[in-house]
């Protein structure tokens, strides 16, 4: 990898050799791709140096959305800290609370109630279709396909829709407690989540077969943008990122937590099918299938669910003893670990984030070398990244 | 798992002088402290290392205590579905005289961004790290966040960093203007559903 500091003195000459003619040299042009772009879904900035329409380097520029959230948390009590976890990963903020939630019951030895762990598993589960269909939307935004982002946007409102009634709140939910989560759902509403899981099977077929199956869609996705699987993991990938690179892992089967181990279904990984194993369209495949997965995940929360007490019991001030604890938990866009450390006070020592979407956009420099500028907006948009998580 | 690992490194690397953390109160994690000067050898070895196989870093967590800052490196096997805690302790030095240690960019390149990061925010200098600048702040900031003694800076290019007059008062005022009104808000509540009730009684009576 050539660093920015390299690149910089490689400006500096203007006359190369040729032959055994001097000749100029053509500057590369630096672009600056963000903070304000659309095709980097948030405040993105990447600098990139272009030879003619072919990226030489690129350097992803963070912290825009810097709110210090570690810092808060050590000021804050544990109940206190849910909603400041929730506008991290803002998309999918149900499986940002689980983790935490159940990172603080570990070091509590809360137990969690029955009906509870069905409900998180059933929330966490509806969460990752709606993340993955405002993926599906403004990845073919991004591609230059407009109409699946509407598709996209009809279902999702369905499920915001749900939260909203559970919640109060559209994005940003509080939703998920220690002990369990807040409120209890209604029957009404478990029939409301059938109806759709039996309505949105038939349409998420309907979608893939018209983006993912498109000529120019492949055309553009596939053989673009390749992770392979050893730097998946020298860069630390996870989630639809590594599984797209060929690896079967997904922490709800090989690390279990909740009652995730009580429930049937696969781990989809990208085969290359449409070009080469951890390319953008491997990558976008997987998140369908995964979608397909969650839906049969919640039919059997469904036929799962019993009667009982939402949450459990938990003191009113909550002292986590003195240690420390590192959970991970998967999340729509890869592993999310907390690393909290306790000295047995009221408020949380020091509390970490280990951020999926931050480790994604450290790979970009490695495979934006040799890409087009278009297969940038691609690759950028396979990976699938929210800022308000990248930045903390 | 510990035990092997604390083993294998104290017989590998001379000096290692691994040190297994048992948790305090029984719950939480295990952790295994290692000498801050052979960080960069015990990493090649464990992700060498044909036992464990530690292929992910999954992050570097930086720990402001008052005595000395702790690196905790969050190590992960994902072909033997493994997880360690590494931890090494620094002084904890001055704004012009980091703390220094070995940087592992060399062993994985995760690294790159999280030693950034620690860098940025606990102020520890990684050496050898290719492109050590500030991550998440300006790159023109002062001081490091996480540390406990930090103070935010007033000034940062001539621009007051939170001016009063920028602060939202609204929920503030909103509740002493409920106070001053409504006087004790509980007990207007409960006369007011009191009253209702009287006033709902006496209509169905009229009818």
């Amino acid at each position: 990898m050539t660093t920015h500091t390299e690149i910089i003195n490689a400006d500096m000459e203007d006359k190369i050799i040729l032959g055994d003619q001097e000749v100029l040299k053509s500057d590369l042009l630096t672009l600056n791709m963000g903070p304000q772009h659309p095709a980097t879904h948030g405040v993105l900035r990447v600098e990139i140096k272009t030879d003619s329409e072919i990226v030489v380097d690129a350097i992803p520029h963070i912290g825009y959305l810097h709110r210090c959230f570690e810092k808060h948390a050590e000021n804050l009590d544990y109940r206190g800290v849910i909603p400041f976890v929730d506008r991290m990963d803002y998309l999918a903020a149900m499986s940002m609370e689980w983790g935490y939630a159940l990172a603080v019951e570990k070091m509590l030895g809360t137990e969690v109630p029955k009906r509870a762990e069905y409900i998180r598993i059933l929330v966490a589960e509806l969460q990752r279709i709606a993340s993955h269909l405002v993926f599906f939307g403004t990845y073919a935004i991004d591609i230059g396909a407009f109409t699946p982002f509407l598709y996209a946007f009809q279902d999702r409102e369905e499920i915001l829709r749900l939260f909203e009634e559970l919640s109060g709140a559209r994005m940003l939910y509080n939703y998920i407690w220690i002990g369990g989560v807040w409120n209890d759902i209604s029957d009404d509403q478990l029939k409301r989540v059938e109806t759709f899981c039996n309505k949105f099977e038939v349409e998420l077929k309907k979608y893939h077969d018209l983006v993912g199956q498109n000529k120019i869609f492949i055309g553009r996705t596939a053989n673009v943008g390749i992770i392979s699987e050893a730097q998946a993991f020298d860069y630390g990938a996870t989630g639809p990122v590594l599984r797209g690179s060929g690896v079967k892992w997904d922490l709800r089967k090989n690390r279990t937590y909740g009652m995730y181990d009580k429930f049937e279904f696969d781990i989809p990984v990208g085969t290359g099918e449409k070009g080469t194993v951890g390319d953008c369209w491997d990558r976008y495949h997987v998140r369908i299938l995964e979608m397909f997965e969650s839906v049969k995940i919640i039919r059997q929360a469904l036929a799962g669910i019993e009667a009982g007490p939402v949450i459990g019991k938990v003191p009113k001030i909550i002292k986590v003893p003195a240690g420390e604890i590192y959970l991970r938990t998967e999340c729509p866009r890869g592993e999310l670990g907390y690393h909290l450390i306790s000295d047995g006070g009221k408020t949380p020592y020091r509390l970490k984030v280990k951020s999926s979407c931050f480790t994604h956009v450290s790979i970009l420099p490695e495979i934006a070398p040799g890409l087009m500028i278009a297969d940038m907006v691609a690759t950028i948009g396979s990976i699938d990244i929210v800022l308000g998580e990248v930045d903390r | 798992m510990h035990n092997q690992i604390a083993e294998f490194l104290n017989k590998t690397i001379s000096g290692s002088n691994a040190v297994i953390n048992l948790p305090v109160a029984t719950v939480g994690d295990s952790s295994i402290t290692v000498e801050a000067a052979t960080i960069l050898e015990v990493c090649k070895a464990l992700k060498a290392s044909s036992e464990f196989q530690f292929n992910v870093l999954q992050v570097i967590t930086g720990t402001d205590y008052a005595d000395r800052i702790e690196l905790s490196y969050v190590l992960a096997s994902f072909s033997k579905n493994l997880e360690l805690i590494l931890k090494a302790k620094l002084p904890r030095g001055d704004k012009f005289n980091l703390p220094k240690i070995n940087s592992v960019v060399s062993v994985w390149s995760a690294a790159n961004f999280q030693e950034r990061e620690t860098y940025d925010m606990i102020g520890v200098d990684f050496v050898g790290h290719p492109d050590l600048r500030r991550i998440l702040c300006p790159y023109d900031w002062d001081g490091f966040p996480l540390r406990k003694d930090y103070i935010v800076q007033e000034k940062y290019l001539d621009m007051v960093v939170d001016p009063p007059e920028k602060n939202n008062t609204a929920d503030q005022m909103f509740g002493k203007r409920l106070k001053e009104e409504l006087g004790d808000p509980k007990r207007v509540s409960a006369s007011w559903k009191d009253s209702s009730a009287g006033e709902e009684t006496e209509a169905k009576d009229g009818e």
